[in-house]
């Protein structure tokens, strides 16, 4: 067996295509319940028994430590997985082992309680995040939730038993469980077994019928938990159904704002859209005065992004002024059939009276469309209409907007008195008061200045210019409608002023953020290569947000690094390649979330990581330095934008690569079949010889005279020391396997591969002259020897054979720059103008020579070229001026690349 | 008499037509042969017939050729020539340095399996009986070698080489004929964990253009590509 010969094992073979499959996920199996108490562990223990007696490979891998005696009877056999301790706060704190779990990796595992929240050490902020993991890894999971923890019934479930349920888990879990078993007993029961202490100790039993277990609130959870069960099932039963038509046809969209009563608005939608099995789409419009939000509304808003995004909402983000208008614009572009919008019940106020509601204005612009209206929660929390922030924001004075007003209306009041002394009318006056307000409006910030100069500026008209002067009071009857009419016009034109300010000032932002993409839409398109790709992105993003930034183009579970690159100003950006952010890195690339800082699943992470994700896969991960601060939302979800755009370049680089791949084994497959065509026709000619001469000299020896057989045997030898030349070509050939990586070389001195080259050839022809004139200089070449010796005795022989026996074949060896030279130089014909074309080829036009005639030249020369090209070198051949040809080779010296 | 001084060779080959080949060019140049076509075969014809010389091929059906080398050399110095195909540097390498005393290349001539065959067991006998015992002096074509005097003459005009140059040349010499690997000859000269085959290199370009007539060609050592080096016995081989 040739020991070169590295077959990859076949049992090798398989199990990496076993684990490059994508391992189906695992199944989720929810023991559902509507209140604490109605036997749901016990169920899941009891379902588990019975799988671990079939010969599941089951795993406990957390049961709450209080559960009653008689549950923890129905743990007797499983095993366990022990919990690991958490000290928070200096309190121990037995918490679920993920880690544990996942190497252990059995068939089925039993987590309870899947709504509770890890502590803060953990890597998932939410169990049913481990849980997520878990069933990724392909592990079957039982688990356990009351109705009241499910997301979108919160705020139901809070209004029955006014309890606010702070531990949610969100739908998308419940509907991706394969089955929910739901453990009922009858309220009456429950309520017994409470007061029996099997549920709490009596003293907290006592507390607890009267805040939760109440008879009534009871029988409404139960119904809750029924009908969610229902639906769960009759979605199920439908899903076989083809629901494409349905969900064309209805799409909902919900508006969000920093109201805490936006979340009751996206979870109604979120279970609306289930029920019509719709999409939808969460809006959240950014006003013109966004950024004077306060730090907890934007909070709110991003909490509420989150949540619609947990509840499976597309999440849209729009800029705009007018809010109602913005959102019909959207809605008729984008074929929305449902609004959404919450109400507060305001106190009516006079500016309400006059202001038409949102509902009324996006009916009137959007006649056939639905909107829905979904009341606040009156007066329970201390909220504040972000539009009183605002006036208060607006209402912030400084003092060089003040002294410019100040300066500005005595300006005006001067001019004006000199107009007075000049017995100009006084509309003239008004006017220059008008546009002091409009003057001032432009150079201030906000309303506020512009209101109040058109107060004073009315006051101080009637004070200084009407009758009676100096006093505020006017004789003239018309006077009161002149300072009302003054006092609108100024309002109104310092309102204008201001609103026009801001839209430029949203204009330019708008317009920043398009050009931004836009720019580097343009620099994707130029760039070819992963690494310019990602060089690009890494130089933008750090522009953009002086943030350090990690690129993994291929997931680093070895430990892969990153490509990462430094901003300025962050702190070192070194430590986004070590093992701990790999790891979260990792993660991202598993599970296609986002994860690290500022998020819920290792939020230890320096960074804030964020897959590229195209079609359902993930193309990269980029990881954006999070150390001097989290990231806001805003930059969130720009990142997001340059994400796609991103997407799409790597996307489109992956493609073209994969193309590329493909031609150039197609390439190599038309080079393999025009080599077997050339070798089999070539081979044919010498064993058809040896089979000649071979049975004429077996088959008839007595008529054969002693020269004849001499002949017959030197034409054997002959053409079997071709058919080796022959096979040691195709061997050199198989060596470098037409992959040039696959390449050994070594440093060698280029006149003992010379050397051998003559020697060899020598041998065979031993009374050719063969003139070899090497350097002075010793010569060092990276490569593979035997294949550069084979390469010069093909030359060297091919010289022999086509020049006449008594002229001598020069090898000569020199050097040029950084490279070496060999010229094969010979005095015969040289190489006439047909065959030139196909000299290196292999690939000769049949019927221009005789096959015989340039027998092996082609293919010999083509294994040449394939041999040097494989070694970064040239091969070049051309006519003598005086007579023969001259091949040349050539290949870098060594440390010149 | 003249029957029992044949030197017996074992070939231990599984190719039946070289094998057939082998044996016939012996028998007609007055070897003894014994043929075994697999490894275990080979070492059991070697302990029953203790021969002169072993033709081994490295590549066969049952064990590998490398294992029977090590087998053989754990109690025996019997000269071995290891049989191989060409492109196969690595495999040669390591029979050697394991202490095959010289590799010959398929397909091969007769008149070079005979010269490998004299050559091998020629250094065997030396060893056997001049143990000990110093030559002094080493003569091929023009290049003579004097160690006593530690000179070394090139058609009689004395040559100057450097220490290093001249304990490679002496090593060489004393080991004519018979291939000698990069990492035997780096061991011997500068030690043993070192990797010197860059300065081997360059030294023996400085050796050849002392020596040599032609670098390019050279007539007093060969380079087995890939290998080692070989000073030639005789000229023209």
């Amino acid at each position: 067996m040739d020991k070169n010969d590295q077959r990859p094992d076949p049992d090798e073979i398989l199990e990496n295509i076993q684990s490059q499959m994508t391992k189906p996920a695992g199944k989720l199996k929810i023991f559902f319940g509507y209140a604490a108490g109605v036997g749901k562990t016990y169920a899941m223990l009891d379902d588990a028994q019975d799988r671990f007696r079939s010969g599941m490979d089951v795993l406990v891998g957390y049961i709450e430590p209080h559960t009653r005696p008689e549950t923890m009877g129905k743990l007797q056999g499983l095993p366990l997985l022990l919990p690991k301790t958490v000290s928070y706060r200096n309190i121990e704190l037995k918490e679920f082992d993920l880690d544990e779990a996942l190497r252990r990796k059995p068939e089925l595992i039993l987590v309870d309680e899947l709504a509770h929240t890890n502590g803060e050490s953990g890597r998932n902020k939410k169990r049913y995040q481990d849980i997520e993991e878990l069933l990724a890894a392909g592990i079957d999971v039982y688990t356990t939730v009351n109705v009241q923890h499910m997301e979108s019934l919160n705020d139901v479930i809070e209004n029955i038993t006014n309890i606010r349920v702070q531990e949610t888990v969100p739908d998308h879990i419940f509907d991706r469980a394969e089955e929910i078993k739901l453990v009922d007993i009858e309220p009456e029961e429950l309520l017994r077994r409470l007061e029996g202490g099997k549920i709490y100790r009596p003293e907290r039993a006592k507390t607890a019928t009267q805040n939760f277990f109440t008879r009534e609130n009871l029988r409404l959870l139960r119904e809750i938990a029924l009908r969610c069960t229902a639906d769960k099932i009759s979605l199920d039963n439908q899903s076989q159904r083809s629901l494409s038509n349905k969900m064309a046809n209805t799409k909902m969209l919900v508006c969000i704002g920093p109201s805490p009563s936006s979340a009751k608005c996206i979870r109604w939608t979120a279970r609306a859209a289930d029920a019509f099995h719709a999409s939808f789409t969460a809006l959240y419009v950014e006003d013109a005065r966004g950024e004077r939000l306060t730090k907890e509304q934007q909070k709110t808003i991003q909490e509420n992004v989150e949540l619609a995004e947990t509840l499976g909402a597309e999440i849209v983000n729009l800029t705009g002024h007018d809010l109602a208008v913005v959102i019909s614009e959207y809605a008729k572009l984008s074929g929305i059939t449902n609004i959404v919008v919450g109400k507060s019940r305001n106190k009516k106020t006079l500016k309400s009276l006059f202001e038409t509601d949102l509902e009324d204005k996006l009916i009137s612009l959007l006649p056939t469309i639905e909107v829905h209206i979904i009341p606040g929660n009156p007066g329970k929390r201390k909220y504040k209409k972000p539009r009183k922030n605002l006036n208060r924001e607006s209402l912030h004075l400084s003092w060089g907007d003040s002294i410019k007003t100040l300066s500005i209306l005595v300006l005006a009041t001067l001019l004006s008195y000199g107009f007075h002394r000049l017995n100009i009318l006084n509309q003239n006056i008004i006017m220059v008061y008008i546009f002091s307000v409009l003057l001032i409006s432009r150079v201030t910030e906000g309303y506020v200045y512009g209101i109040v100069s058109s107060v004073i500026s009315v006051l101080t008209f009637n004070f200084f210019f009407t009758e009676p002067y100096f006093t505020l009071a006017a004789i003239q009857s018309g006077y009161p409608l002149t300072f009302l009419i003054m006092l609108l016009v100024a309002f109104i034109t310092s309102t204008m002023t201001v609103r026009i300010k801001s839209e430029a000032k949203l204009a330019v932002k708008r317009e920043h953020r398009t050009e931004v993409l836009y720019e580097i839409n343009k620099g994707f398109l130029a760039t070819r290569g992963l690494e310019k790709i990602v060089a690009l992105t890494n130089d933008y993003i750090i522009r953009l947000f002086d943030c350090s930034i990690v690129f993994f183009t291929i997931d680093p579970e070895h430990g892969e690094d990153g490509y990462v690159m430094q901003a300025p100003d962050d702190f070192d950006a070194s430590i986004l390649n070590s093992p701990d952010e790999k790891a979260v890195a990792h993660w991202v690339f598993l599970n296609q979330k986002r994860a690290g800082a500022g998020t819920d699943t290792l939020m230890g992470a320096a960074a804030f990581y964020m897959p590229v994700i195209s079609q359902g896969k993930v193309l990269a991960v980029w990881g954006i330095s999070s150390l001097k601060g989290k990231l806001d939302h805003d930059t969130r979800l720009f990142l997001r934008m340059i994400a796609s755009q991103a997407a799409m370049a790597l996307e489109r680089q992956k493609l073209s690569d994969e193309q590329n791949k493909i031609m150039l084994d197609s390439e190599k497959e038309r080079m393999r079949s025009t080599l077997l065509r050339a070798i089999s026709h070539d081979l044919r000619t010498p064993l058809a010889g040896i089979l000649g001469s071979s049975s004429a000299i077996l088959e008839n020896k007595h008529p054969l005279d002693e020269a004849t057989r001499n002949s017959l045997i030197a034409n054997i030898q002959e053409e079997s020391q071709w058919l080796i030349r022959m096979v040691e070509n195709l061997l050199s050939v198989t060596r470098i396997n037409e992959n040039a990586s696959n390449l050994v070389t070594n440093p060698e001195a280029a006149e003992e591969v010379v050397g051998e080259a003559v020697s060899r050839i020598k041998h065979r022809f031993p009374h050719r002259e063969i003139k070899v004139i090497v350097p002075e200089e010793y010569l060092e070449v990276p490569m593979d020897g035997t294949l550069i010796v084979q390469v010069l005795i093909n030359l060297l022989e091919n010289g022999i054979k086509y020049s006449p026996d008594d002229t001598p074949v020069e090898l000569h060896l020199k050097k040029n720059g950084e490279r070496a030279e060999f010229f094969v130089m010979d005095q015969g014909n040289g190489i006439s103008n047909e065959e030139f074309p196909y000299l290196f080829s292999g690939n000769k036009p049949s019927g221009t020579k005789s096959s015989d005639s340039a027998r092996g030249l082609g293919i010999g020369l083509s294994i040449c070229k394939t041999i040097v090209n494989a070694h970064g070198g040239e091969l070049t051949a051309k006519n003598r001026d005086d007579k023969g040809a001259v091949f040349r080779l050539t290949l870098p010296l060594k440390g010149s690349e | 008499m003249k029957m029992d001084i044949k030197p017996t060779v074992l070939i231990i080959e599984d190719e039946e037509a070289i094998s057939n080949f082998i044996s016939a060019v012996l028998t007609s140049n007055n070897y003894q042969v014994i043929k075994a076509k697999t490894g275990k075969e080979g070492l059991s014809l070697f302990t029953s017939h203790i021969p002169d010389i072993i033709l081994l091929d490295l590549g066969l059906p049952d064990m590998d050729g490398v294992e029977i080398l090590k087998n053989i050399r754990s109690w025996s110095k019997i000269p071995i020539i290891v049989v191989s195909a060409r492109g196969h540097e690595r495999e040669k390498v390591a029979a050697l340095d394991l202490g095959a005393d010289d590799y010959i290349v398929k397909p091969f001539g007769t008149p070079e399996l005979l010269a490998r065959i004299r050559t091998a067991m020629r250094h065997s006998l030396e060893a056997a009986s001049l143990r000990g015992k110093e030559v002094d002096q080493f003569t091929v074509g023009n290049l003579e070698i004097n160690y006593s005097k530690r000179l070394v003459f090139r058609e009689g005009e004395p040559i100057h080489l450097t220490p290093i140059e001249y304990k490679i040349l002496v090593l060489l010499s004393r080991n004519a004929g018979k291939v000698l690997t990069h990492d035997f000859i780096i061991r011997e000269i500068w030690g043993i964990y070192t990797d010197e085959s860059h300065t081997l290199r360059v030294n023996m370009a400085n050796i050849r253009r002392k020596i040599e007539a032609n670098p390019g060609n050279p007539q007093y050592i060969l380079t087995e590509m890939g290998v080692g080096y070989r000073m030639v016995e005789e000229l023209g081989e």
